[in-house]
């Protein structure tokens, strides 16, 4: 529950706004943070946090893309391919990133619950693309090189951070080296 | 105060404050709209409303309008169309609706609009009465540049819960439904999500779409995307025949139309096919809530009393009606005038006139009660009743509001709407009750009292009202009795809620709710005259909204005061059986364990009904009664206006009318004619009950131009069944209202404090109950709790109950087995008892009960 292990930050979201509802947007990220996405379960608990029906936080998880109400893996890989973008070889760099990690043309999720790719609308970064936010952090001019560099690396940390069974990083899941 | 705009080279003289659209339709000029609604607050989203707009240019010294070389005045026009529904009309505005700019813009915004609505007309409920036909005949381009293949298809039968159907394809995204639900209702049940051709309209809440009044989305809707479990592909607007009628539910007397037509699943016979909202501005304006609108399925339910039904020994066998007569006229004959009359909730005028005629031939005092007996005061609302043509719609920041013992948004869903919208616009309003309900989070004070103080909260506002020199003096010095002994008796009365109390006197009009919650019969006596004597004294009454409403039990428990029934002889009548009952269309022996008895140990039983229902079971001869939906007749609401339904499905089997029952038993026992026709019994009414003498069939179907105007042959606000073509009824008016009346304000007496430490079972009322006209309305059997006693915590936790636990109620020597409710809204020392949830008689008063645990 979020009230346990948040009782301040939730305090603190509140203090910004004359009523609670007003909260919403915050707490939602901060479920999201919590949970990796928003799933119905923690949209109520949002709601009643906020005091609004649950239909309002779904509502609001749905307009805004920067909220999932899909689960995501680890790294959340979002790649512009509008127009500016696209004349400087970002629809390219964003099927061959689905291809190296196994995924289809649209992207999605890696088996290993590692990376989503989605394709996104503009990122206000059109003079440095191709341009791919992880997790919300920006990485400018990519190529392809660079973006496996990163998800290579991304990997490590990963097993770093959870160290899991060693069997299990013989075979990077959807990985195509 | 009005302003002057210039439409289409006209002049007009518009309301000020009114939105362009608004205005140009009071002069009948049509501006076609999708988003924009009358009832609701502007939007602005479908753009179909843009038109060319102006104003007079004038010059800044000297405030003059500019004149151009012709002398004419100069028009600034705003480079691009402007959207008339969130323009508010001012001096001087100039607008072009006829344009070929105008003209190009709708057709553009239809076209973009029917990219992806699909062309289902010919299977859609909406067709035919739909506003994105209507318009796009109107005005739309006669063909698409889009080819059909490349439409976009989404899911066609979203469930938003049980009673709601979404159509995604369908919707226009004009968010009428989220708005209604935000803005009217309250219930933020409804929602869009996503964006853009992703967008739908969504429901998570628990139950989906949590709202009393769900349907009204259906209504407004401008194309068929919702539609009602209850009508989805059930018949075609244009094979339906508009049948004005009034809700049987609850005192509101919502206008309702019951479109029926000849049905093919009923073996060709005419029935009601779907209930919808008939525009009557002074009621319900165009909304009702569900269960008026699914609550229709009784009239046509399997298990209808076709036959009159005697009893023989333990047999229970078919005869005629001369029979029923026969045998019914030689009983009350021989009774000698030990005879009581029960009248139900929901008898017309007429049944209840006749039904005290009979009553007349059988004694020289009939006794003649009305059931359920719950609350009283036809004399206190007779003397202070709201003002004629009082609308809570139109009360706001100069007004206030008390609701009193009453949980409004349960017991009179339309007016709990009206008073929260009220409450929207600025007015005060009050809620006293001895529990928290839903309209506590729009009220500007919540008072809470211990159940039986209700009398106190009223009295310490009369106080405020002497010791703040709050005293109408002019009105009380000239008509009005028994001030002196009030004045005396209010001195050194506490004050507790001194701030809604000044809140309230402050207001230049004040209107009572009071309901009868948690108080015995003759407390609420005292309820309604201490509500009187505060109306009194303040001299808010006699004027349209101010005044006092009674939240009644039934929709025509006014009728029934008014035609002369009491509680207080039912009381009697239980305390003094008669030898001989006679019940019709009530049923007494499921609701209240002590008539339960009483009428089991009577002689001789008539009663008519629609059902086979407890008091039926017990009966000597059982009447088929017709239901509303089979006859015609009137009802008089809790406003006291008195409104006709006529008769919209043919008969089932061979029941009939209350009236023409009672008068038929009259007639033999009289030997004479009995009277043929509703119009007949309404005659003599009006001729021998001085508040209806004005009155007449023709009279209260009398209708009046209304704003806005919907439905009918309107355009854009579409729907065939709004139109109002059986009348707007007529308001009797209060002696209030009679200069020459003289008014009566007495000390009340506050009721015995329940000893501490009792738990006490207090009667509650729910909309949504197993009465005997809801249950066959199976659709909405999910939304009927299962019978539950609700607990407080600091009451449960030493009798080890929790929340969802069995448990037994233990009053007298009743035991009922309920599931505990302990969810914080029963208040200490209280056991909320809600009725008619199951087969099991709930007391008619608040009463002393033990509660136990049941182990497993």
């Amino acid at each position: 529950m979020l009230t346990d292990k948040y009782a301040d930050r939730i305090e603190k979201i509140f203090a910004k706004y004359p009523d609670k509802r007003s909260g919403i947007m915050d707490l939602l990220y901060l479920a999201q943070e919590e949970y990796g996405w928003l799933s119905e379960d923690a949209l109520r608990e949002v709601a009643g946090l906020c005091g609004v029906d649950p239909t309002q936080a779904h509502s609001i998880a749905g307009f805004y893309t920067m909220y999932s109400e899909k689960p995501k893996g680890k790294y959340w890989l979002q790649v512009c391919t509008d127009l500016p973008c696209a004349l400087r070889g970002a629809d390219t760099f964003f099927t061959g990133l689905c291809e190296y990690l196994g995924l289809g043309e649209d992207g999605g999720t890696t088996q290993d619950g590692l990376f989503t790719v989605e394709r996104v609308m503009c990122l206000a970064a059109c003079d440095k693309a191709p341009v791919m936010q992880c997790n919300f952090f920006y990485h400018e001019h990519l190529d392809l090189d660079k973006a496996i560099a990163l998800i290579k690396k991304l990997r490590v940390d990963a097993v770093q951070e959870a160290a899991p069974d060693p069997s299990e990083l013989d075979d990077p899941a959807g990985g195509t080296e | 105060m009005t302003v002057t705009i210039t439409i289409d080279d006209r002049p007009y003289e518009v309301p000020a404050g009114a939105t362009l659209v608004d205005a140009a339709k009071m002069h009948a000029i049509t501006i076609p709209v999708f988003c924009y609604h009358p009832k609701m607050n502007p939007a602005g989203m479908c753009r179909m409303c843009l038109v060319e707009l102006g104003s007079i240019a004038k010059n800044r010294d000297t405030g003059q309008p500019e004149l151009d070389d012709n002398g004419q005045p100069v028009i600034r026009w705003f480079p691009k169309l402007q959207t008339a529904c969130t323009q508010i009309v001012s001096d001087g505005l100039v607008v072009r609706t006829q344009t070929a700019r105008v003209a190009e813009a709708r057709r553009d915004i239809l076209e973009f609009i029917l990219t992806s609505h699909p062309l289902d007309c010919p299977i859609c409920d909406k067709g035919g009465e739909c506003p994105l036909q209507n318009l796009t005949m109107a005005y739309g381009p006669g063909e698409s540049r889009f080819s059909y293949g490349d439409k976009m298809h989404l899911d066609k039968h979203v469930p938003l819960g049980e009673l709601i159907f979404l159509d995604r394809e369908r919707c226009i995204q004009c968010a009428r439904c989220t708005r209604f639900c935000d803005e009217v209702v309250g219930d933020d049940v409804l929602a869009f999500h996503e964006r853009g051709r992703s967008l739908q309209i969504v429901t998570i809440s628990d139950p989906p779409f949590d709202t009393k009044f769900s349907g009204n989305t259906t209504d407004i809707c401008p194309v068929g995307a919702l539609t009602t479990a209850d009508f989805r592909f059930g018949a075609r607007p244009w094979e339906l025949d508009e049948v004005p009628s009034i809700c049987p539910h609850c005192p509101v007397g919502c206008n309702i139309s019951a479109s029926t037509r000849l049905d093919r699943e009923a073996g060709g016979k005419k029935i009601i096919k779907r209930v919808m909202p008939r525009q009557n501005e002074q009621v319900n304006e165009i909304w009702i809530c569900d269960k008026g609108r699914f609550g229709h399925h009784h009239s046509r339910a399997a298990d209808r009393l076709q036959r009159p039904v005697i009893r023989r020994g333990d047999e229970f066998i078919e005869v005629d009606w001369q029979e029923a007569y026969k045998q019914i006229a030689s009983r009350l004959k021989q009774a000698d005038g030990d005879v009581g009359f029960l009248a139900g909730p929901n008898l017309s005028n007429e049944d209840l006139w006749e039904l005290r005629k009979l009553a007349g031939l059988t004694g020289k005092s009939p006794r003649l009660g009305i059931w359920p007996a719950t609350m009283t005061g036809g004399d206190v609302i007779a003397q202070v009743g709201v003002g004629v043509g009082t609308r809570l719609q139109d009360m706001g920041p100069e007004s206030a509001i008390l609701v009193i013992a009453s949980d409004l948004d349960e017991e009179a869903p339309i007016w709990w709407l009206q008073v929260k919208q009220a409450a929207d616009r600025g007015a005060v309003v009050i809620v006293a009750n001895g529990r928290q309900t839903k309209l506590d989070r729009y009220a500007s004070a919540v008072i809470q009292y211990a159940y039986g103080q209700a009398v106190e909260v009223l009295n310490s506002f009369a106080a405020r009202a002497r010791s703040r020199r709050k005293v109408a003096r002019p009105l009380v010095e000239s008509r009005v009795d028994g001030y002196d002994d009030l004045h005396e008796a209010l001195k050194g009365t506490r004050v507790p809620h001194a701030d809604a109390a000044d809140a309230l006197l402050g207001a230049e009009n004040l209107v009572i709710l009071a309901g009868g919650e948690g108080l015995a019969l003759e407390d609420h006596a005292e309820l309604m005259q201490a509500a009187a004597n505060l109306l009194i004294i303040t001299g808010h009454v006699g004027r349209a909204n101010n005044g006092l409403v009674a939240v009644w039990p039934g929709a025509n428990t006014q009728g029934a005061l008014d035609l002369g029934f009491s509680p207080e002889v039912t009381a009697d009548l239980l305390a003094n059986p008669p030898a001989v009952w006679v019940i019709a269309g009530a049923d007494p022996v499921a609701e209240d364990a002590r008539a339960a008895e009483t009428i089991a140990g009577a002689e001789f039983v008539v009663t008519s009904t629609q059902f086979l229902t407890a008091t039926a079971l017990q009966a000597d001869v059982i009447l088929p009664r017709q239901s509303f939906a089979e006859r015609e007749g009137m009802f008089t609401n809790g406003m006291r206006r008195v409104q006709r339904f006529y008769a919209a499905q043919g008969p089932v089997g061979e029941a009939l009318p209350d009236w023409t029952i009672y008068a038929q038993v009259g007639a033999r026992l009289k030997g004479d004619k009995p009277r043929l026709s509703a119009g007949a019994v309404m005659r003599d009414i009006t001729q021998h009950v001085a508040r209806y003498a004005g009155m007449s069939y023709s009279r209260l179907a009398q209708v009046e131009p209304q704003f806005p105007n919907v439905g009918g042959s309107d355009l854009y606000y579409g729907g065939t069944a709004y139109a109002n073509h059986g009348g707007l009824g007529v308001q009797w008016a209060t002696d209030a209202e009679d200069e020459s009346a003289r008014l009566i304000v007495r000390p009340v007496e506050l009721p015995d404090r329940p000893a501490a430490g009792d738990l006490i079972a207090v009667p509650v009322r729910l909309l949504y109950d197993r009465g005997v006209l809801f249950g066959p309305s199976t659709l909405m059997h999910r939304r009927v709790p299962a019978p539950y006693a609700g607990l407080n915590s600091q009451d449960a936790a030493p009798l080890g109950i929790a929340d969802g636990d069995q448990i037994t109620v233990s009053i007298g020597e009743h035991r009922f087995e309920l599931t505990a409710r302990v969810n914080g809204r029963a208040p200490v020392g209280t056991v909320l008892l809600p009725r008619q949830l199951g087969e099991f008689p709930v007391p008619a008063a608040p009463t002393v009960c033990v509660v136990h645990k049941i182990e497993e």
